[in-house]
Parts: C-alpha cells; sequence; structure tokens
C-alpha cells in the first residue's frame, strides 16, 4: 500500500514507531523505571519482600541443620508455620509466573489457585510443636552434643529473649563478645535485627492488604458511577462524602479499645475507610473514558456491558489508580506504624513502630532501637513514593508532550 | 526585505533521537506582503515559525545551521536598523524584539489567553511591558482602540471581561487585537482560523487582511487549507518533510505547480475530485444518474421524526435540572435506501448529536427514530443488540476511536464473537484479515497495537471495524477532518468505493462543504439543532434557499481552478 503522502516527521510518530511491538502497559512500567529513584524503591521493595518471605531462615534460633549421634535434623523446618509454607510457595510461584509467557489475567488465576491450595493444606498438615525452647540449642552445642551445626545467619528468633545476662537485655550493637547483635539488642534481650527481618512481613503485608481491599472498593464503586453516572453517581459520591469523614486513626484507636488487637483488622479497617480516594479516581477516569470514541465504538458494535467496562474501560483507567496505589500503600504503613508506637498495635509480635515505641520507653536513649526500625520505615515508604511518582510521571501525556 | 531565512536547520532531540523538523529552509518575506507556509502535518510549518521567533524550548533544539535575519525597526524608539540574527540574539534583546516587533498568533484561541485575567489586562501588560513609561490610562485607551480595531463590539465594555465569556472566534480577535496592540513589523499566523467555524474564519480572515494592509505589516501565515492560502497568500511555499519542495506567487503555485507534491496535493483536494470524476461520468455515462428518481418509492431505512435531545443541566447537591441545552430540536429527517444523506453545519449546531442519538448512543427526549420500519427509540440496551449489527458509526479523531490497549484483532473481532459471526476464532480472525486487506491495510497490521498506525491508517481500521458487522447503515461523523488532504482524499475514495460494493446507506456527517460536493447526492444543513434546508446538493450549494445556508456558502473559502 501507498501510504507515503501521510508520512509525517513528528515527534510523536518517531517515537511509536520505535516503541513499536510493545504494549502501552511495558512501555508506562519502561519509561518509570528507567528513573533512578523509581529503581532504587524497586530494588528496596525487592530486597524487603524476599526478607519477609525468607524471613524465618534469615533469623531463626532453630539451627538450619544439625546432626546429633549421626541423625541429621532441620529443627528450622519443624517449626516452620502454616503462614510460612503458604508465603514460599506464593513467592515461587510468582517467580515463575514472571518468566512464564502467558496472558496477565490468566498469571493472577493461577496464583489465587495455587494461593489457595497450599494455604488448605498447609493450616491441615503443618502444626509446629506449641512449646519452643530457644537455649535448649545453645546448651547443647555448648556441651558438645552435635557433631556439625548450621545456624541461621542471624541465629536468633525474634522472641528469643535472653534475660539471664543482668537485670536489662539492652546491648547496644555489637557490644559483647560472645554474641554478635548487629543492631544491638532490645530491653528483653532479643535480636533488633531478627526482630526487623521478622516485622517486615507485617509492614509489607499491611500495606498490600489494606491497600488492596480499598482499591478493589474503590474499582468497582467508582467504575459503576462513572459508568453509569446521574442518580448512581450522586448516591455513589454521597457516601463516599460519609466514609471521607470518617478519621481512620481514631476508629482504629476505638476498635482496638472494644475488641482484640489484630491484624487483619487493621488491614479492613484502613482499606474500607480509604478506598473513597481510589473511587474518585476511577469514576473520573471513567467519565473521562466514557465519552471516547473507542467506548461509544464498543457501545455501537453491541458489546455487552461486562466487556465494555472491563475490557475496554478498566484498563485505560487503571494507569492512575496505580499510582494512587502506591502512595497509599506508603501511607497503610505509616498508619500501622503510628498505632504501634502509641503502643495499641499488636501484642506479641514484633513491628517497626512498636520498636520505635520501645525505643522511648527506655530510661536510657537506646540510639540503636530508634535508628534501625526508623530508617526502615523511613526506606520504605520512601521507596514508594519515588516509584508512585516515577509512575505518575510515566502516564503524564502532557510532561511527555513538553519533551517533544 | 523585513525576514531573511537562510538554509535554517531545527533539529528536535526526543531522548537519543533527533528529528530533523527543518532541514534547510530559506524564504524571504518583504514588508507589507503574506506569506503562506502550506504543508501537510509533520512537514515542519509549525516549527519553521517557532524558530523564526525563538519559542522552542533550548534545551530540547538545536540549530546547526541557518540564519534568520529580521530587519528590526525602532527599537526603544533609537530608531536603528539593523539586521538582527534572531538566532544569535541576546535573550534581553528577543524579549525586546518578540511581541513587539514580531507578533504571533495561535492556533487555539480555547486555550491560547489565559482563563484568570480580563482581556483588558492582558492586552495592557504586552503594552506596558514594551513601554514601560505609558501610563495606565494611555494603555487603556490603547487597550480598547485596539480591541475596537479588531472589531470587537462595544470595546469599552469587553475590555473587562474574562475570556470565557467570549466565543471563540472573539478570542481569536483579542489575540489578534494583543498581537497587533505593540504594532509589529511581521506577524506569525499559525493556522489561526483552523479550530473556527467557517463562517467566523471568512471574517477572521478579512479582518487580518483589512489590517495587514492597513499598517502595512508583514504576514507569515501557515496553513493546511489550500482555501485560505487562495483567499490570503501573495506569496506561497509548500513545505514537505521539513524542506520547501515549491515557492512562488500565490498563481504560479496555484495554477502552474512545477514540484510532483504540490501537484499532488492540488489533486488530492476534494475539489478536483469532484472534477475528476465528474469527467469520468461524462466519458462514461453510467445509470447512476438515474438512482435518485426511484428513491420516492422505497421505504426509508432511516425514518426520524421530531427527533429531540436536550441535554440537562444540572446544579446544587442533589443534581436539580434547571436547563436544558437543545442539541437536537425537533429534526425530520428520511433517509432512503443505499443514498448517502451529508450532514453540514458548524460546531455546536448539533450534528454530531444527532448521528449519536440515531444509533441510540444518546438518548433522546422525544421524537421517534425508526430503522427499517421498526421503532428503535425506546428499547433497552439487550433489545437494541440485534440493530446493533446494522447500525455503526465511524469517528473522527483517529486517536481516540481505537481502544489504545488492545490490538487490532482483538478490536475486530470482538463484535463479530458477540454477534455469532464466523464460527470459531480462527474464522473470525481470516474474516477480520479479508476486512483489513479490504481497506487497503496489509493483514499482518491484525496483530498490532493502534499507537503504530498513522491517522489515516487508523481511519481505515475504523472502518474496518464498522465493516465487520457488514452493517447496512453507517454515521460517518466528520471521517476525514482530522487527516491531511491526500489521506483524506485515499479515505474518501475508499469509502465511495465501499459504498458502491456493499450498497451501504451512510449519514454523512461533516463541516466541510467542499467534501460534501464530492460524496452526496443529497445534504441537510443544520443550524442550531434544527434542519434549516435540505435537498439535492449540487442545488443547494449553486442556489442556496435560506439565509444562514447562503451565509455559510458564501463563508468557505474557495479554490477557483
Amino acid at each position: 500500500m501507498n501510504n507515503s503522502t501521510s508520512e509525517s516527521l513528528s515527534v510523536d510518530e518517531l517515537k511509536s514507531s520505535q516503541a513499536a511491538n510493545r504494549s502501552y502497559a511495558a512501555q508506562v512500567l519502561c519509561e518509570a523505571f528507567t528513573q533512578w529513584g523509581a529503581r532504587f524503591g524497586l530494588f528496596w521493595i525487592a530486597v524487603l519482600a524476599t526478607v519477609a518471605v525468607f524471613a524465618p531462615f534469615l533469623a531463626n534460633s532453630h539451627p538450619l541443620l544439625l546432626s546429633e549421634g549421626s541423625v541429621v535434623s532441620s529443627p528450622l523446618l519443624q517449626y516452620l508455620t502454616a503462614g510460612d509454607f503458604v508465603m514460599l510457595s506464593l513467592f515461587f510461584t510468582i517467580v515463575v509466573l514472571i518468566f512464564l509467557n502467558i496472558r496477565f489475567y490468566k498469571k493472577v488465576v493461577v496464583l489465587f489457585v495455587t494461593g489457595s491450595i497450599t494455604a488448605i493444606i498447609a493450616f491441615m498438615l503443618v502444626s509446629p510443636p506449641q512449646l519452643t525452647v530457644y537455649d535448649q540449642y545453645r546448651v547443647k552445642q555448648a556441651a558438645g552434643a552435635y557433631e556439625w551445626i548450621i545456624h541461621a545467619p542471624i541465629p536468633y528468633s525474634p522472641k528469643d529473649y535472653i534475660r539471664d545476662e543482668g537485670d536489662t537485655g539492652l546491648e547496644a550493637p555489637l557490644a559483647s563478645e560472645e554474641r554478635t547483635h548487629w543492631f544491638g539488642t532490645e530491653e528483653n534481650g532479643s535480636d533488633v535485627l531478627s526482630r526487623m527481618i521478622h516485622a517486615s512481613r507485617i509492614a509489607l503485608g499491611i500495606g498490600f492488604v489494606a491497600t488492596g481491599i480499598a482499591m478493589l472498593i474503590g474499582i468497582i464503586m467508582g467504575g459503576l458511577m462513572g459508568f453509569f453516572s446521574g442518580i448512581v453517581d450522586m448516591i455513589g459520591m454521597r457516601l463516599m462524602e460519609i466514609f471521607e469523614a470518617v478519621p481512620t486513626l481514631f476508629l482504629l484507636l476505638t476498635f482496638i479499645a472494644f475488641f482484640e488487637r489484630s491484624l487483619y483488622m487493621m488491614m479492613v479497617i484502613i482499606g474500607v475507610t480509604s478506598w473513597p480516594g481510589y473511587a474518585r479516581f476511577v469514576r473520573a477516569e471513567f467519565l473521562r473514558l466514557r465519552q471516547q470514541e473507542f467506548v461509544q465504538a464498543a457501545t455501537a458494535c453491541g458489546l455487552p456491558l461486562r466487556s465494555i467496562l472491563f475490557r475496554h474501560m478498566l484498563p485505560n483507567g487503571i494507569a492512575p489508580i496505580l499510582v494512587a496505589a502506591s502512595f497509599g500503600v506508603a501511607s497503610a504503613i505509616l498508619a500501622e506504624a503510628t498505632l504501634s508506637f502509641l503502643g495499641l498495635g499488636l501484642v506479641d509480635d514484633p513491628s517497626w513502630g512498636q520498636m520505635l515505641n520501645q525505643a522511648v520507653q527506655s530510661s536510657t536513649f537506646n540510639w540503636w532501637m530508634a535508628l534501625f526500625p526508623g530508617g526502615a520505615i523511613f526506606l520504605t515508604v520512601f521507596a514508594y513514593n519515588l516509584m508512585g511518582e516515577s509512575l505518575r510521571d510515566a502516564i503524564d501525556p502532557n510532561l511527555k508532550k513538553s519533551a517533544g | 526585505m523585513l525576514l531573511q531565512v537562510d538554509n535554517l536547520k531545527t533539529h528536535l532531540c526526543a531522548g537519543k533521537n533527533i528529528v530533523k523538523a527543518v532541514d534547510g529552509v530559506s524564504f524571504s518575506i518583504d514588508k507589507g506582503e503574506i506569506f503562506c507556509l502550506v504543508g501537510e502535518s509533520g512537514s515542519g510549518k509549525s516549527i519553521t515559525a517557532l524558530s523564526v521567533i525563538q519559542l522552542i524550548p533550548k534545551d530540547i533544539c538545536s540549530h546547526p545551521d541557518g540564519r534568520i535575519a529580521f530587519r528590526c525597526g525602532d527599537l526603544d524608539g533609537r530608531g536603528e536598523r539593523e539586521m538582527l540574527d534572531m538566532l544569535t540574539v541576546s535573550e534581553a534583546l528577543k524579549r525586546k524584539v518578540c511581541g513587539a516587533r514580531i507578533a504571533m498568533i495561535f492556533q487555539e484561541p480555547m486555550t491560547s489567553l489565559n482563563p484568570v485575567f480580563t482581556v483588558g489586562d492582558q492586552i495592557i501588560e504586552v503594552l506596558q511591558i514594551h513601554w514601560p513609561e505609558m501610563d495606565d490610562t494611555e494603555a487603556r485607551r490603547r487597550a480598547i482602540a485596539a480591541l475596537a480595531q479588531v472589531q470587537i463590539p462595544d470595546p469599552e465594555m469587553r475590555i473587562d471581561e474574562f475570556p470565557h465569556r467570549l466565543s471563540g472566534g472573539q478570542r481569536q480577535r483579542v489575540m489578534i487585537a494583543m498581537a497587533m496592540a505593540c504594532e509589529p513589523d511581521l506577524l506569525i499566523a499559525d493556522e489561526p482560523t483552523t479550530a473556527l467555524d467557517v463562517t467566523v474564519q471568512a471574517e477572521i480572515l478579512r479582518l487580518m487582511k483589512e489590517l495587514q494592509a492597513r499598517k502595512g505589516m508583514s504576514i507569515l501565515f501557515i496553513t493546511h487549507d489550500f482555501g485560505v492560502v487562495a483567499k490570503m497568500a501573495d506569496r506561497v511555499a509548500v513545505m514537505r518533510k521539513g524542506k520547501i519542495v515549491e515557492e512562488g506567487t500565490l498563481q504560479q503555485v496555484l495554477h502552474q505547480p512545477k514540484h510532483d507534491y504540490t501537484k499532488q496535493l492540488l489533486a488530492a483536494l476534494p475539489e478536483n475530485l469532484k472534477r475528476q470524476r465528474d469527467l469520468q461520468l461524462v466519458e462514461s455515462p453510467s445509470p447512476a444518474a438515474a438512482s435518485p428518481e426511484t428513491e420516492s418509492a422505497q421505504p426509508p431505512l432511516i425514518d426520524v421524526h421530531q427527533l429531540e435531545v436536550y441535554f440537562p443541566v444540572k446544579k446544587g447537591l442533589f443534581r436539580r435540572t434547571v436547563d436544558h441545552v437543545k442539541a437536537v430540536d425537533g429534526v425530520d429527517l428520511k433517509i432512503p435506501k443505499g443514498q448517502l444523506l451529508a450532514l453540514v453545519g458548524e460546531s455546536g449546531c448539533g450534528k454530531t448529536t444527532l448521528g449519536r442519538a440515531i444509533l441510540r448512543l444518546v438518548d433522546s427526549t422525544a421524537g421517534s427514530i425508526a430503522f427499517n420500519q421498526q421503532e428503535i427509540t425506546q428499547l433497552q440496551r439487550k433489545a437494541m443488540i440485534p440493530f446493533r449489527r446494522d447500525m455503526q458509526i465511524i469517528f473522527q479523531d483517529p486517536m481516540s476511536s481505537l481502544n489504545p490497549r488492545m490490538t487490532i484483532v482483538g478490536t475486530l473481532i470482538e463484535p463479530m464473537a458477540v454477534h455469532g459471526i464466523g464460527e470459531s476464532k480462527e474464522e473470525r480472525i481470516e474474516i477480520a484479515r479479508k476486512i483489513l486487506e479490504r481497506v487497503q491495510l496489509d493483514g499482518d497490521h491484525l496483530w498490532r497495537y493502534p499507537h503504530e498506525f498513522s491517522g489515516g491508517q487508523r481511519q481505515r481500521i475504523g472502518l474496518a471495524r464498522a465493516l465487520v458487522l457488514n452493517p447496512k447503515f453507517i454515521v460517518c461523523d466528520e471521517v476525514t477532518s482530522a487527516l491531511d488532504v491526500s489521506v483524506q482524499a485515499e479515505v474518501l475514495q475508499l469509502l465511495m468505493e465501499l459504498r458502491a460494493e456493499k450498497a451501504l446507506t451512510l449519514l454523512f456527517i461533516t463541516h466541510d462543504i467542499s467534501v460534501v460536493e464530492y460524496v452526496s447526492d443529497e445534504m441537510a444543513v443544520m443550524h442550531s439543532g434544527k434542519v434549516v434546508e435540505r435537498g439535492p446538493t449540487a442545488d443547494i450549494c449553486r442556489n442556496p434557499q435560506q439565509e444562514y445556508t447562503q451565509n455559510l456558502l458564501s463563508a468557505v473559502p474557495r479554490l477557483v481552478l
């Protein structure tokens, strides 16, 4: 076909020919992650995610492997919980799926199926011993009962309290000759680094789950409001305004005061109170897209509503929501840290905010207990914000035009 | 010699790519002359103009070669007359020259005025920047004079209006007033009338020509429209891919074009297409002429009766309806099978809304629509689906009419699957491939995404999407307005071929009279929601009855060939 007359020299066309054979999503991601900020953010989150998944292998008082009377056993594996197994299986499925070349929604389905299957199996079969005596390995090792022993890189569990060294367990980083605590210990004598590693699960989990709940509600509500507008939109907007008026932190405090302290409750409350932000984005996008000619064309072709909403409109409107989500994850992490700092977080499990709280409660200022968890919170929130910002820049067509 | 451009090269850098937007352009403009740069989109005509006034950000453009000499009269009131090289001039001097000695008007009047200042403030600011000694009352007096000069009614009142209170044409007048306030030697007008309706365009062009003659200034006029060129230019240069391919007086370029590209462009004008077709018809008399007589016997395929589409204006917390915008206000329209009816009107006359209301993409307020004698006005979404197959639409904007996240094959086969065309996915892909080849695209283009195509190609894909369902009726909503003339000619010819081949009934919505003359036998003229005149195209164009139609037709810039 002779189309030479319509050839043009504009920058846009040159860009698009260069980006040939790549989908829009790939282009945006490529553009976003060429910036150093986004790369740093992604790197930090990846490190954090890996650490969170392999936390029991990285920091655990149970040895990885030991040989006692020429019987080789792995106490660490025995003490793994069902949750650990689910996390590991999900992690490996995701790694495999990234390299598999199948459609995105199929990947989501596969992930969901493997996740639920392993969850069922793990909760039925895995039952770690209830009673744990962390000291037994150290005592036996000192007595020379093992032929050989392989410890985890940080041989202390987060709840391995070593109190018998004095009246307080506090110890500055690398202060003791006989034990190496890289980040020192807290007042009960447990290892700060180990606690931080295990707490990264809570930080990431609350971020993802709370944001996931908020996004799900937000997309559905916003999508319906944007597409149908009229009376649906009016009711939806008023509902959103009601939810936006609820102060999240005080609601959390109230629930914690009346019910038990639970991580899941926190996730749900943060999620349920923060959806209006996402709904606003989706609504605005859908209102814009509804007037777009390809949506009109889809209607004119008689396509079913489901297809118009989810195949034609949602993929084109999802980008700003992802940007908002990356900021949302950061703020959910902060909310949990705030609660824990106020002493209203989880009782037993370590979390970064709770560790900061411990730092202030002690009579002396223990810098290592403020610096490391505080730094971790800062870096994680910063990383999410960096990613969000560069994603926002990448999807902003105005910025692209000004560069052309 | 006022402006002398020698071998100008402007390279734009986008990331690592360098685009040679202007590649060795030379021309000169004399005092008191209108010089037109014509070219299709992407030919570098705007970049040339922006280079002259040095408005491209320094970090994305470079000038490897060239010289822009501008004879700058009377800077600082010292009366010096020197040739400035705009490429090497200092920032401070450049700011003095721009606005005062060289002024610019842009294409989009809606966005080129700052909405938070009154128009008076914006003109006075320009005046006081270039003449700091001018006091407020004097500046205001001159601003009013400038507005009066561009024939804004009640300039004393209008000077305190905010831009949103003015119409598009009035805003463009204000832009001209602002540009002329300092009485520049050179006015650069970058497609100043492209975004305006023909009647407004005619007024603005007349005004510019008048002012130019009175003030004796020069205009560098950039356009893609040969009709406008014929009206305005003293001398013309045709640009293509960053180079000037032909330059000469208006007569030479339009009537004795030497370069092939110029000839090609002129041949692609709808006026010329029509002439060619008429010649062919004379050579081979066909039975086509007999068709209008049979139409009265046939029942109309589309029968619109007293159709009204009102858009409510809602306000307040509970969105009470306070007023209506009457987009379509009582339209009767019958389109017989196989006919092409052209619907002509200026922007905002409701022609697009009417087209969409017929397809039930917009809900109508009152009246009835019948397709093939079946009433479809009140059908629910589900009940409409069988009719969707027979009624399709092609849109104006090739950018937004295709889903950017879907491959072409996805866009084409999804409607087929819904309507049960083709047994299997493979068969549907095969049908899609055939249709794509029918609209003169490569079958392998199926696997690409919309952004990989040019505007004309996307418009063909839009046509293919309408055709996959094998419809009886297609609404063509300004299908060629966003395309260059040569591409427009290809798309129009393709559409005409397909129409004959598949016996399609078309509602062809457009604002371009020359296109109407080429494509249609019947036309209807719309004005503020009503059809004011309807009849055979040739009759209406030759002898319009209504006053509105007469104004509209006389405003069209024509190329006398």
